[in-house]
């Protein structure tokens, strides 16, 4: 695919635009009556990513920053392939795993235990994979003792214990984190944090979303500032921050 | 081939969806799994006593001609209004995380052909026990359930994508269902239906199907090859072509959704 062995993403020129509907025509009925009406500017464009361009190494840790509606989260969620762009291409290098909404696919009639198959083989694992993996999951999550009730038992707490540590076990090269670090107790924030540490020092690739400077600061070597669907600046973590507080506080 | 390779890693995903489909389907029902086989078999005791007592279609060992073609119909009919509405429905989860996007239909196309297996269990008991018996010609078999496979799974990639943009297609679905059931010789002789009207029997691909599971299993005979041939050819063109269109469309499904 004319990707670089030690790139891990690489995005060309890549532009997305999300259409606004005011009123959505769904049906047939609505799609023929409003084709020829002025409907057809109704529904604005809006440009949330223009022209990006970014190359982001196997093994690196980058956070991208930018206040809201600047498109970080687009831009996180076309490398996970969700969205696709309008205009230039993304590639990604590696199994890549999504801690964007965590818990997805959950069935909430499904003790822990079989959700974590569920969700697991979502992530493309294997059923042996999972054999191997389940144990050390269950004890990460700390829960043990309700592993098999149903996961609408569950606290809301619970649930996202188990969903990221489904998500941070399932041995993947690429880890994309969207305002993640803020799952459960204090306890368990930490115990999350120091994984990420572990992951990042055994060369995984890790691209952050979030709002946490601190966290970025401790965390990633490489900080991408988007500003308006743009990248207004690109470098080392402490250089790009300094420059960030002092435009948006 | 990037296709296949992507579908096996990801066969774990595939099979628990395979089988969350068939356990869920029936869950909170008191019989559960048994309405897999209740059901066609119901069905079948209704038109076994409507069709020759009521309407008076005179064909010896009627409930064995019927149910030959009535169990591959039924085959088709859920697959296809179950998998038209199966990308919309898992919306959700499209939307939270990326998966190779065909696994849904094919899923959902697989659960029904695993239920459609079972329920050929049945008929191959009533076939037995009816003393109409098994001939060589059931060899062909496989290949029949092969090709209904591959052209239901052409229909539902093509349906379900593009219900992700026209939610009607799942009531026009519907009406074509009751249409189709009527323009497949499922309840009656084929040759019951007049002259001016023959060519529906060849541009049915569920016609010409229902009549080669019929020649194979009641008659003991050859299917017209001639036009089986020729729909195991426009399956595969569907299933190539339907393939695409899905994946042309899935970019934007999470969008529309």
């Amino acid at each position: 695919m004319g990707v670089e062995k030690d790139v891990a993403i690489k995005a060309t020129h890549v532009s997305k635009d999300f259409k606004l509907y005011y009123d959505k025509a769904h049906t047939l009925k609505e799609k023929l009556l409003f084709f020829s009406k002025k409907n057809k500017n109704k529904n604005d464009i809006l440009h949330v990513l223009k022209d990006i361009n970014l190359e982001i190494k196997k093994g690196e840790s980058v956070a991208l920053i930018g206040t809201n509606g600047s498109g970080k989260s687009t831009l996180l969620k076309l490398m996970t392939r969700i969205i696709y762009p309008n205009k230039g291409r993304i590639t990604t290098n590696g199994k890549l795993t999504s801690l964007l909404e965590l818990g997805a696919g959950f069935h909430e009639d499904f003790t822990g235990r079989e959700n974590i198959y569920f969700n697991a083989s979502i992530f493309g694992l294997t059923r042996q994979e999972i054999d191997e993996k389940i144990d050390e999951i269950i004890e990460f999550s700390e829960l043990k003792d309700f592993i098999d009730n149903p996961v609408r038992t569950y606290s809301s707490g619970m649930y996202m214990r188990l969903a990221f540590s489904v998500a941070i076990n399932v041995q993947a090269e690429i880890l994309l984190i969207d305002e993640i670090l803020a799952v459960g107790d204090k306890h368990f924030q930490d115990k999350c944090f120091a994984k990420l540490m572990e992951l990042k020092k055994a060369g995984k690739t890790i691209v952050i979303v979030t709002h946490d400077t601190d966290k970025v600061k401790k965390f990633c070597d490489r900080a991408v500032w988007l500003y308006n669907g743009e990248i207004r600046m690109d470098g080392e973590t402490n250089k790009v921050l300094q420059e960030y507080i002092k435009v948006c506080g | 081939m990037n296709v296949f390779k992507e579908l096996y890693n990801y066969r774990e995903l595939l099979k628990t969806n395979i089988k969350k489909e068939i356990r869920g389907k029936y869950k909170g029902s008191w019989l559960g799994v048994l309405w897999t086989f209740l059901n066609p078999l119901l069905m079948l005791a209704v038109y076994a006593f409507v069709f020759p007592y009521i309407l008076r279609v005179d064909v010896e060992n009627y409930t064995i001609f019927m149910i030959v073609a009535l169990i591959p119909w039924n085959f088709f009919t859920t697959a296809v209004q179950t998998g038209t509405s199966s990308v919309t429905i898992n919306g959700n989860i499209l939307k939270k995380v990326y998966f190779p996007r065909e696994i849904i239909p094919l899923s959902v196309t697989t659960s029904q052909l695993v239920n459609f297996l079972i329920t050929c269990l049945i008929m191959f008991g009533f076939i037995l026990f009816s003393g109409v018996g098994f001939s060589i010609h059931f060899l062909l078999f496989p290949v029949l359930v092969f090709v209904q496979f591959i052209l239901t799974l052409g229909i539902n990639l093509i349906l379900s994508a593009v219900t992700v943009f026209v939610n009607d297609v799942a009531h026009f679905v519907q009406v074509a269902m009751t249409l189709g059931f009527y323009a497949t010789p499922v309840v009656y002789l084929s040759s019951m239906l007049p002259e001016k009207f023959q060519w529906v029997m060849h541009i049915n691909p569920m016609a010409v199907l229902v009549e080669s599971y019929r020649a194979i299993l009641y008659y003991h005979k050859m299917p017209d090859m001639y036009w089986l041939g020729i729909w195991i050819v426009l399956s595969i063109i569907i299933l190539v072509v339907g393939y695409m269109i899905f994946k042309k469309l899935e970019r934007t499904f999470v969008e529309e959704l």
